[in-house]
């Protein structure tokens, strides 16, 4: 029956993965504070296939201003600017379908594994891309 | 006790009083509203109020172009979140005329397929915990993240996985991914009789759920139910079975009953739970024979996004497409215009649509304590299916047949559509 | 005479205070444990005390359809009742406090307090959902009683045959005798039946899974605790845990009530200290047994198959067990 299940998992190592700590720290921001000074250590998370669909990264370069991309992006997250022909994204809105990486005919789209994008300003460095 | 929220009536000699659930509730997983008439513990009346989960999809859908509204579509539910997709696909191939290499067709059902799976151990969990029984919602979540890996490794995401895009998908399943595929249905292959074991040769589980919640074969037929709510009642209805599409055409699928279990059909919460798990041995089975059987080719017909585009808006025409998500038939319509990008009419039929019905014959005359895992037997996806709410600014409560309705909608459109 | 009193007086303090605390122990032990057998972290130990020093915070919320003076006196009531049974039972080894001013009948009804105060909380808090939890707390508190009562009388009625001229409701008596090495083999039967009775009582004494009916959490939102909140809420929550460490000191009395200092022959201070941890060993394996794994192991039960059960089969097995322990007598 289920008892010997339970008995297992009582003695068993827990199926949580304890990310990013353990138990909740009696205050957050010095729980961050201390790491990034260095004096904590944070549980990783479990680790993502090479090909997740991350942030969208931007090769200025190879961007030929066609507006494709615009053209096919369900959530409005990339903004031409006319003057130079490039774009700008505002990972904020972005839903990380990736159809831009496929619709850009030069490949100055590509996905990247990165996921740990949450931050208390729509418009900080990190959720703008361009 | 002056007590307004419970209102007493005295009725031959019964007290009723009524109970309202929802819409926000620790039963509901998503926001409906029931108003129980209750005589002690058992039910005498019950009325169904949904709409508060509209969000005018189909409305936004008219204003953005098809590719927009298949990223749309996709997150109009999370658990059935290729389904509407596939229906979408097939909906606008069908107007446009655009053919699906079979390689893709291939890979659309594998995906189909592992949505079912993670859909119904999920379902397995969530009828557990209305159960009482978290042990055994925590056990199955924990297999069912074997699944969430699985398809993160295949579509590089867990839930909304942009697979298919008109005329084919995105992503192959090359032979590396493929033997991780290997690997996971092996993993649940040998877990099955372990959650059959748990689920229904439990005696407390047996006890809260054996005639429980019983919908007749003649009412499952009467009412349209659809998807394992029909199956649980014995009655064979499958859109692989009946029109077959996608792989499914290359293979004989079954409707799977509570005969296969070898039990008759009752059709209460129960049989429910077999059809279901029977159901994800029969998606191991699919998912094995489309990969050993997937035919080499191109993964789009039109694999230029703006040359898809400008085939896109150049068709004209109106299309179906159906497919059987896991909780029954999902069913869009759309209608395109040579010149106009946007589609000009998009209707989408969720299965829980069709199921909601069920419910009233499955809750008269059942107890207070049934109401949580009746609610979840037919596994609603509300978010799915409130697609029309009628707001009424200070009348009488009032019931509006058929004719009313179609008149109602004709002259709503016409002032949308100018 | 005051040196007696001032000295009751703080082993009362101690007693209540320790009560509690050991309570919340063993909740916290309950929560960590059942999380493990889960396959989760679960909270820390320390959670049950978090939990009430934030409620103690909390606003004390009081609907306005609510009977206001009944609703706040109702979680008081529960508390109290529950911490007086303390002084009723042996713990740790030590004879109760007030031993002499109570014996078993005294707490049979008030075990019967804490649940009576919930329920007339729920009537009175004036939502259709503590109604409904508050109905089925009356109906569940019919069904245990029975076997429940069954069983206590039939250990007091037994040992009155071991112990002629003792009063043998009374629990320290009982624990003085314990009927195991008394009786021949039917008596044993009985007594196992006897002990499988309370051992399925416990956990419906306690609401706690598959008895927990009255507080549903999917089904009614928390039943009769629906409405209340802040300080109402810590001192049910309280009188939950005091109840729990009651329920586990009444089984141990009845039946395990053997202390190792004595097998030990070890006296004084260092005997009492071992009777005390030997004690909390055991509270501890009968609330893992009798709580813990057989809240995680099984459903819910409805109201009508939890009354079937306990007036069939339980009942059945107490009455069969009083049956054996009379045979044994006459045999």
């Amino acid at each position: 029956m289920i008892i010997g299940t339970l008995f297992k998992q009582l003695f068993g190592k827990p199926a949580t993965n304890p990310f990013p700590v353990k138990y909740m720290p009696r205050s957050v921001t010095a729980l961050l504070e201390k790491v990034g000074a260095g004096k904590a250590a944070i549980n990783p998370p479990i680790p993502v296939p090479s090909d997740l669909r991350g942030k969208i990264a931007y090769d200025r370069d190879k961007c030929i201003g066609c507006q494709i991309c615009i053209r096919v992006c369900p959530a409005n997250v990339i903004e031409f600017l006319p003057e130079e022909k490039k774009i700008r994204m505002y990972v904020a809105r972005c839903t990380f379908c990736a159809q831009c990486v496929d619709a850009c005919p030069v490949g100055a789209l590509s996905t990247t594994d990165e996921f740990l994008l949450a931050d208390t300003d729509r418009f900080s460095e990190n959720l703008v891309v361009g | 006790m002056n007590n307004e929220s419970i209102s007493l009536q005295i009725r031959g000699g019964a007290t009723c009083y009524s109970v309202p659930i929802g819409p926000v509730h620790p039963a509901l997983k998503e926001p409906i509203r029931f108003e129980f008439n209750l005589d002690g513990e058992r039910i005498v009346g019950v009325d169904i109020k949904p709409g508060f989960a509209h969000r005018g999809i189909e409305y936004m859908g008219m204003r953005r172009n098809l590719i927009k509204v298949l990223y749309l579509a996709e997150r109009i539910c999370g658990i059935c979140s290729i389904s509407h997709p596939l229906a979408l696909t097939q909906a606008v191939e069908n107007a446009a005329g655009i053919e699906v290499p079979p390689r893709a067709q291939y890979i659309r059902a594998i995906i189909g397929e592992l949505e079912r799976i993670h859909s119904h151990l999920l379902w397995a969990g969530v009828g557990a915990h209305e159960l009482g029984f978290d042990t055994l919602l925590h056990l199955t979540w924990k297999v069912r993240e074997k699944s969430m890996d699985l398809l993160e490794q295949l579509t590089g995401n867990r839930v909304d996985y942009a697979i298919p895009i008109f005329s084919g998908v995105r992503r192959d399943i090359p032979d590396e991914k493929a033997h991780l595929a290997y690997e996971a249905l092996d993993y649940y292959r040998g877990l099955l009789d372990k959650m059959i074991d748990a689920y229904l040769h439990d005696k407390s589980v047996e006890m809260r759920t054996r005639n429980v919640g019983v919908l007749s074969y003649d009412d499952a037929i009467a009412l349209c139910a659809v998807g394992p709510t029909a199956r649980a009642s014995g009655v064979k209805k499958d859109v692989r079975q009946d029109m077959p599409y996608l792989a499914y055409a290359d293979m004989e699928i079954k409707a799977i009953t509570p005969e296969d279990f070898g039990t008759e059909p009752i059709g209460d919460v129960y049989d429910n739970i077999i059809v279901r798990l029977l159901e994800v041995a029969q998606s191991i089975e699919i998912i094995e024979y489309c990969l050993e059987n997937m035919p080499k080719g191109e993964l789009m017909s039109i694999p230029k996004i703006p040359a898809l585009l400008a085939a896109l808006k150049k068709a004209e025409g109106e299309g179906i497409g159906r497919h059987e998500a896991p909780r029954g038939e999902v069913f869009h319509y759309v209608r395109l215009e040579e010149g106009i990008e946007e589609p000009v009419v998009w209707k989408v039929k969720a299965p829980t649509y069709n199921n909601l019905m069920a419910w009233i014959p499955k809750f008269m005359g059942e107890e207070i304590a049934d109401i949580p895992i009746i609610a979840a037997s037919i596994d609603p996806c509300v978010c799915c299916m409130d697609r029309v709410h009628l707001v009424d600014r200070g009348g009488e409560p009032s019931v509006k047949v058929k004719d009313e309705l179609v008149r109602l909608s004709r002259e709503k459109t016409r002032r949308i559509c100018g | 005479m005051t040196a007696t009193l001032v000295s009751s007086i703080w082993q009362g303090v101690i007693i209540l205070f320790g009560g509690a605390l050991l309570g919340m122990v063993y909740k916290g032990f309950d929560r960590k444990l059942a999380a493990q057998m889960q396959g989760r972290i679960g909270p820390p130990l320390r959670q049950p005390f978090y939990d009430v020093i934030k409620l103690m915070i909390k606003e004390n919320v009081v609907p306005d359809h609510a009977v206001g003076w009944l609703y706040n006196l109702m979680p008081i009531a529960a508390l109290v009742a529950a911490a007086t049974l303390l002084f009723y039972i042996p713990l740790g080894g030590f004879a109760p406090l007030l031993g002499g001013y109570g014996d078993l009948i005294l707490i049979l009804y008030l075990l019967a307090v804490p649940s009576l105060a919930m329920m007339v909380g729920g009537f009175a808090a004036g939502s259709p959902y503590a109604t409904v939890g508050a109905q089925r707390e009356m109906v569940m508190l019919m069904a245990y009683e029975f076997p429940l009562a069954v069983t206590l009388v039939s250990i007091a009625w037994r040992a009155s045959y071991l112990v002629p001229g003792q009063p043998v409701f009374s629990l320290s008596v009982l624990a003085a005798h314990p009927l195991w090495g008394a009786v021949g083999p039917l008596g044993v039967i009985g007594l196992v039946l006897l002990f499988g009775a309370l051992f399925i009582v416990t956990p419906a004494e306690l609401t706690k899974i598959p008895f927990d009916i009255p507080e549903a959490e999917t089904e009614i939102a928390g039943g009769l605790l629906a409405e209340y909140s802040g300080r109402n809420l810590a001192m049910f929550y309280l009188a939950d845990a005091v109840k729990m460490v009651v329920m586990a000191s009444l089984i141990i009395a009845l039946f395990f009530p053997y202390g190792l200092a004595s097998i030990f022959g070890i006296g004084g201070g260092w005997g009492s200290l071992l009777d005390v941890m030997f004690y909390l060993v055991k509270v501890f394996v009968v609330i893992f047994a009798a709580v813990i794994t057989v809240r995680v192991g099984f459903a819910r039960l409805k109201i009508d198959q939890v009354t079937r059960l306990f007036w069939l089969p339980v009942t059945g097995a107490a009455l069969l067990g009083l049956l054996l322990l009379a045979l044994d007598g006459i045999v």
